[in-house]
């Protein structure tokens, strides 16, 4: 039951809806076991001539309304037992969305997001088939073939009923080994339908290669080689699963013809009468359709619980970062940042991507990092913003230690403008303002003034409205990164982190935007990293990292004057602007 | 992000798309059409039960007859069947409703008798009865026993055409695919790619497999079922399809009510899973920026949507599946009522009731059938639409008719006045000429986004040029032959794509024609035994996930062994030393001369030292051919080589912990 802990509150909150449910489907499997006894009377009293055409009428009307009465249960228990399997699919979707907003970046480092995709779109609708259909199956297989045997021992002749089950034990033992074997190939199946995917993925993702080694031809060997497997585990679950349906019809051609030799032979000796032959048929008939469900049931129940192991295996996850036992709230922060001694690794086995890291920026200080590509700037990011979590005891904000504090108020804290302009598919004003309605239009525009992305966003056909992305415009790298500065300005945070944010744009407008955004700066501590110079030389503390370490430190003057990496670095920096500039 | 795609949703049923499905389906039109006779013969079986129980219960069940005529064997009408004819007195006794009407029962040696009156007429109608209960039961038997072979052998039959049609679909949509250029590959993500492949045609497979097997047999049914019922009876089956125009008002309703509970429903599962992939892959913003609250608000309300969404379609479903299920009892209520009061009236026997009561059960099955394979035709529909419609994209880069073939390739390249841009004027190429002669090695060098790895791609003729010619030993390249042009020139990328299989599959690249012996060579040649030799499994250790388990020096040592394994006149190293290690660096460097004898070869590499042993060096800068030189010429030039070299050399000088990898020109730009 465990398996289930995960539903259990939405189980508490609509199991109503599945007993009412169930009651109606059993309300309905009741009444349709009344119709065959209510043709036999018919038959009955037609072929001993007892009827008279007022009986028929009521035989009739009493047909009609138990079809009424059917209809109306089916309709009711499609929505009681259907709308709970809906309702446990948006329950669980939503149940899904919370948890993986609470995990952590380096979770998302380590699943793909086509595999966590996978998840919302195969393994939710197969729980749901099997809370919806697959309960409704099985209820109604269960409860049809027991009341049908008991309906058929009841009315029929305890010989010729003995004598019309005869073949369902050999269908019953049928079907269940059919389904055990179904299920083996059924997980046959998906595997090479996997393999599919896989070798489409990779010839796709690897085309330069093929094409440029004119391997197409190959290819399309492997690939048809791979789909022909494919097909070969389709035909192996078709070939037992193809015996299903003829087995039952067997069964129940069998079971007829029983009924007809025994039954004839006792009718012609008077045992038993015409009705009660015709209503032994008649079960009969009801009894094989429960016998195929079964197999079904079997199989999407078996679906439905491997996609509830697979989703419990993130709903179990728990969040490396989240607040500490004790966290304390920062209702207002100075902006003060120490860090002390921080060796900082992604994983046990990788070396330090940031390695005995120390400096203090006190509150309204602007700080600038620089380094190559991969030397531990967008690391740094990522343990102040709290992503990752630092060792206890090296990074403080206010001289608490960032541990300590609350995730939601560090991060109501700080602003940050990433290096990967990431922006939503939704209007640019909801994008600066990140959904939050106390940001009015004015304040929108002002924030996109100060990352000089006002003027384009108005050039704009709509504007601040104007979507973002497939469905809408095109942002240019440079406009992209601009609007998440905006993002990030708005929130007017006691600190600001810039994380190599203007890439996109060249050397001269990356100067100016950061010139004009100095007096916004005023006040608030700040971290700018870049990988051009020119851009930071003027914050007040430059620390330059190189693998992770911490190579030198000063103010522009003084770096330049020591003629280290940083001294290197500016020079080539001028260099390449200077030939970039040519024609 | 597919969203746009996914959401073209056409008709459930569309003439021109069913059309060319259907013409896949032609080479096996003689297994379809033994499919069809299986179903017919399946679907004959299953309509003779209840024509058994009807001859069971009006000719033996009912008991003997109140009338019994006796007569000489000679004298019995050929009308009258053998199993209703007993041996009474040494005549033969034949009930009397079996008779013609016409038949003259006052003739002599004809006797009418009150078969009660006669304890042994009796007994030998009972007897013949159940014997005759018994031969029926025997044939039941024996038919069912037959349907199950051929039920299952039609079902068997099916599946494997549609599974064998839909490879078709698969392989002739993989080769489409090998067979685009690299624009398209650009402009198209590879999952949305990847869909069309597998579950695009899946949806297809499910098609042909499920709703086109039973299309058929329902469809075969219900005509059977009507022919049987107008045979046997027109009255009572006039009186059975009192409903049907209740039904087809009652489906064409749900037709409309289920395509646009579809269309909803697609739309809102497209936006959901847009919106979740793109909070997936944001997931850290949203989380630094502390919107989860706000963001889990907006999810809620897509999948409220969704779910709205779903429910509307269960409504349409749990509305109709009742209804029609409810109008079928009510054609058997009406046949009821109808025959019953034929029946009272003597004018109907009861047994052919009882056979329309089963046929009427029978004939609503197929109905109720149908409309639940309406979401499967439907998917399948669009799945259809969109594999299409990727067929339908014509390959830009293609064979010309008239292709050449080139026998022995020299490796002599040349660019005449080549202008290129990958969208519209956006030129990455302007006015590039240059020739490269067999046997050269040649460099590019520029900072990044100068145009050199656009110009490997030409070569390729991975695009093709907007104005201009490119020359390969003087023929152009749109006229020679694809794979003889790529065949002859290997390229050695900066990120090594390994592929699934072994380390042997991936020197290889399925070339059948590379010997294990060959590849061992190679391996040799370029440095990668060593470390290949001591893998667990040496040549047949499997590579898993992209190779991910190997260094990224060992990735590209196999690169370059699976280049020289293909013997190219043409050698192009793209980057291919910039992201190693420098143990990796010095096999390489060894392994150099040994790679570049004999062939024409071009360097797009970042060092320097690589760079100045070309026998000549081609400066590209925004596009344009700057400088063209050997190493020490273009020193003296004092020009753009000049500077580009400086910058590395005045870091060296600086002396700088730049890590073992040495300068670069990567970090240009």
């Amino acid at each position: 039951m465990k398996r289930f802990k995960h539903l259990r509150g939405f189980l508490r909150k609509h199991l109503w809806r599945y007993a009412l449910g169930v009651l109606c489907l059993l309300a309905v499997d009741v009444l349709q076991l009344i119709i065959p006894r209510l043709l036999a009377n018919v038959t009955d009293s037609l072929a001993y001539g007892q009827l008279t055409p007022a009986g028929l009428k009521r035989h009739v009307f009493l047909l009609l309304g138990l079809a009424s009465a059917i209809a109306a249960g089916r309709f009711l228990w499609r929505i009681f037992i259907n709308g709970a399997a809906r309702k446990a699919d948006f329950c669980l979707r939503n149940k899904l969305f919370a948890h993986l907003e609470k995990l952590p970046a380096s979770y998302f480092n380590h699943h793909k997001t086509g595999d966590l995709m996978a998840h919302a779109t195969n393994d939710i609708p197969a729980v749901r088939q099997a809370m919806g259909q697959g309960l409704m199956l099985f209820v109604d297989a269960i409860f049809m073939t027991a009341a049908t045997l008991f309906a058929l021992l009841r009315t029929v002749p305890l010989k010729l009923a003995a004598v019309s089950l005869l073949p369902f034990p050999f269908l019953a033992a049928g079907t269940a080994l059919l389904s055990r074997l179904a299920g083996i190939r059924h997980r046959r199946v998906h595997e090479a339908f996997a393999r599919l995917t896989d070798r489409a993925q990779e010839n796709i993702s690897g085309i330069r290669v093929v094409k440029s080694f004119a391997q197409e031809r190959a290819e399309i060997t492997r690939f048809v080689a791979t789909a022909r497997e494919n097909v070969a585990e389709n035909m192996g679950l078709t070939r037992v699963w193809g015996l299903m349906e003829p087995m039952a019809t067997l069964a129940s051609l069998v079971g007829f013809a029983l009924v007809l030799g025994f039954g004839g032979a006792m009718i012609i000796r008077g045992e038993i009468s015409l009705g009660d032959f015709v209503a032994c048929t008649s079960y009969l008939a009801m009894l094989t359709w429960p016998m195929i469900a079964m197999g079904w049931v079997i199989n999407v129940v078996q679906r439905g619980f491997a996609g509830l192991d697979r989703l419990n295996a993130i709903l179990d996850e728990v969040p490396e970062v989240r607040d500490e036992p004790g966290a304390i709230d920062l209702p207002a922060a100075l902006g003060d940042i120490e860090v002390r001694n921080l060796t900082f690794r992604y994983a046990p086995d990788l070396p330090p991507a940031l390695d005995g890291v120390s400096f203090h920026l006190r509150p309204g200080e602007i700080l600038a990092v620089v380094g190559r590509t991969g030397c531990g700037k967008s690391t740094l990011m990522g343990i102040l913003t709290r992503q990752y979590n630092p060792p206890r005891g090296t990074v403080f904000i206010d001289g608490i230690d960032i541990l300590d504090i609350s995730l939601h108020s560090l991060r109501s804290h700080i602003g940050l403008a990433p290096q990967e302009a990431f922006l939503f598919s939704t209007s640019i004003a909801h994008n600066i303002s990140f959904g939050d309605g106390t940001y009015g239009r004015d304040q929108i525009a002002a924030a996109a003034e100060m990352a000089q992305v006002k003027d384009d966003i108005e050039a704009f056909p709509d504007g601040f409205d104007t979507v973002v992305g497939e469905r809408g415009v095109t942002l240019s790298g440079g406009q992209r990164q601009r609007v998440c500065i905006a993002r990030a300005l708005i929130r007017n945070p006691a600190i600001l982190l810039l994380d190599d944010c203007l890439s996109a744009v060249d050397t001269q407008t990356e100067a100016r935007i950061l010139a004009q955004l100095r007096e916004y700066m005023k006040g608030r501590t700040c971290v700018i990293s870049s990988h051009r110079i020119s851009a930071v030389k003027h914050a007040d503390h430059i620390i330059v990292l190189d693998d992770g370490k911490l190579v030198e430190q000063g103010t522009h003057e003084s770096l330049l004057a020591a003629g280290g990496l940083y001294a290197d670095m500016y020079e080539r920096q001028l260099l390449e602007e200077e030939l970039e500039s040519r024609a | 992000m597919s969203q746009q795609s996914e959401e073209i949703i056409g008709k459930a049923y569309d003439a021109r798309l069913m059309r060319r499905l259907l013409a896949y389906a032609r080479p096996y039109a003689t297994g379809f059409a033994l499919a069809f006779v299986l179903l017919m013969a399946v679907a004959g079986i299953e309509l003779v039960r209840p024509y058994v129980i009807k001859l069971a219960i009006d000719d033996h069940l009912s008991g003997p007859p109140q009338w019994g005529v006796a007569m000489a064997p000679e004298r019995v009408p050929d009308a009258v069947p053998a199993r209703v004819q007993v041996t009474w007195n040494e005549q033969v006794l034949v009930a009397a409703h079996y008779l013609p009407d016409r038949f003259d029962t006052d003739q002599p040696g004809i006797d009418v008798i009150h078969v009660a009156d006669h304890p042994d007429a009796q007994e030998a109608f009972r007897r013949q009865n159940a014997a005759q209960v018994g031969r029926l039961a025997m044939l039941l038997v024996a038919a069912s026993a037959v349907a199950f072979g051929l039920n299952y052998g039609q079902n068997i039959l099916l599946h494997h055409l549609g599974q064998n049609i839909v490879l078709t679909i698969r392989g002739d949509l993989f080769s489409h695919l090998q067979r685009m250029d690299l624009a398209f590959f650009d402009r198209n993500p590879v999952g949305r790619l990847v869909t069309r492949l597998t579950n695009d045609t899946e949806n297809l497979s499910h098609m042909y497999s499920h709703v086109l097997v039973s299309l058929f047999k329902d469809v075969l049914m219900l005509v059977g079922i009507v022919v049987v019922m107008f045979r046997l009876n027109a009255e009572l089956a006039l009186v059975s399809m009192t409903t049907l125009p209740l039904i087809a008002v009652a489906t064409v309703m749900f037709r409309t009510k289920a395509r646009a509970a579809y269309r909803r429903v697609r739309t809102a599962l497209a936006r959901i899973n847009a919106e979740l992939n793109e909070n997936i892959t944001g997931m850290r913003i949203v989380q630094v920026f502390n919107r989860e609250q706000h963001k889990y608000t907006e999810f809620e309300a897509t999948n409220k949507e969704y779910y709205r969404a779903g429910v509307g379609e269960m409504m349409v479903y749990a509305v109709f599946r009742p209804l029609t299920e409810f109008v079928g009892t009510l054609a058997l209520a009406l046949l009821v009522w109808y025959g019953g009061l034929r029946v009272l009236g003597g004018r109907m026997p009861f047994g052919l009731v009882y056979a329309f009561i089963n046929y009427v059960d029978m004939f609503f099955g197929p109905i109720n059938a149908l409309t639940e394979k309406y979401n499967t035709l439907q998917a399948a529909m669009a799945s259809s639409e969109r594999i299409f419609q990727l067929l339908d994209t014509p390959a830009k880069v293609e064979d010309a008719p008239d292709a050449v073939s080139l026998e022995k390739v020299e490796g002599r390249i040349e660019f005449k006045n080549v202008w290129f841009a990958y969208n519209g004027e956006d030129w990455v190429l302007r006015d590039v000429s240059f020739t490269i002669e067999p046997g050269e090695t040649v460099a590019f060098v520029g900072a990044t986004g100068a145009g050199k790895t656009s110009i490997i791609s030409l070569i390729n003729r991975f695009y093709d040029v907007q104005r201009g010619e490119i020359l390969l030993d003087g023929v152009n390249v749109k006229r020679l032959r694809l794979e003889d042009l790529r065949r002859s020139i290997a390229t050695v990328l900066q990120d090594v794509f390994l592929f699934t299989g072994d380390i042997r599959d991936n020197i290889r690249l399925g070339n059948e024609e590379i010997s294990d012996e060959r590849i061992a060579e190679v391996a040799r040649l370029v440095n990668a035994d060593y470390f290949i030799r001591r893998l667990p499994n040496g040549y047949d250790e499997p590579v898993t996930e992209r190779g991910s388990t190997l260094s990224a020096g060992q990735r590209q040592l196999l690169a370059f062994a699976r280049a020289l394994a293909f013997d190219p006149a043409i050698l192009v190293l793209d980057e291919a030393t910039s992201n190693i290690d420098t143990e990796t660096e010095m096999l390489i460097q060894d392994a150099l001369p040994r790679l570049i004898a004999g062939r024409t070869t071009i360097v797009v590499a970042h060092r320097l030292s690589t760079v100045q042993h070309a026998d000549k060096i081609i400066v590209l800068h925004k596009g344009k051919i700057r400088e063209i030189g050997s190493h020490q010429e273009l020193l003296a030039k004092r020009g753009f080589y000049y500077d580009l070299y400086r910058l590395q050399y005045e870091k060296k000088e600086a002396g700088v912990a730049s890590g073992a990898s040495g300068p670069r020109i990567t970090s240009l730009g």
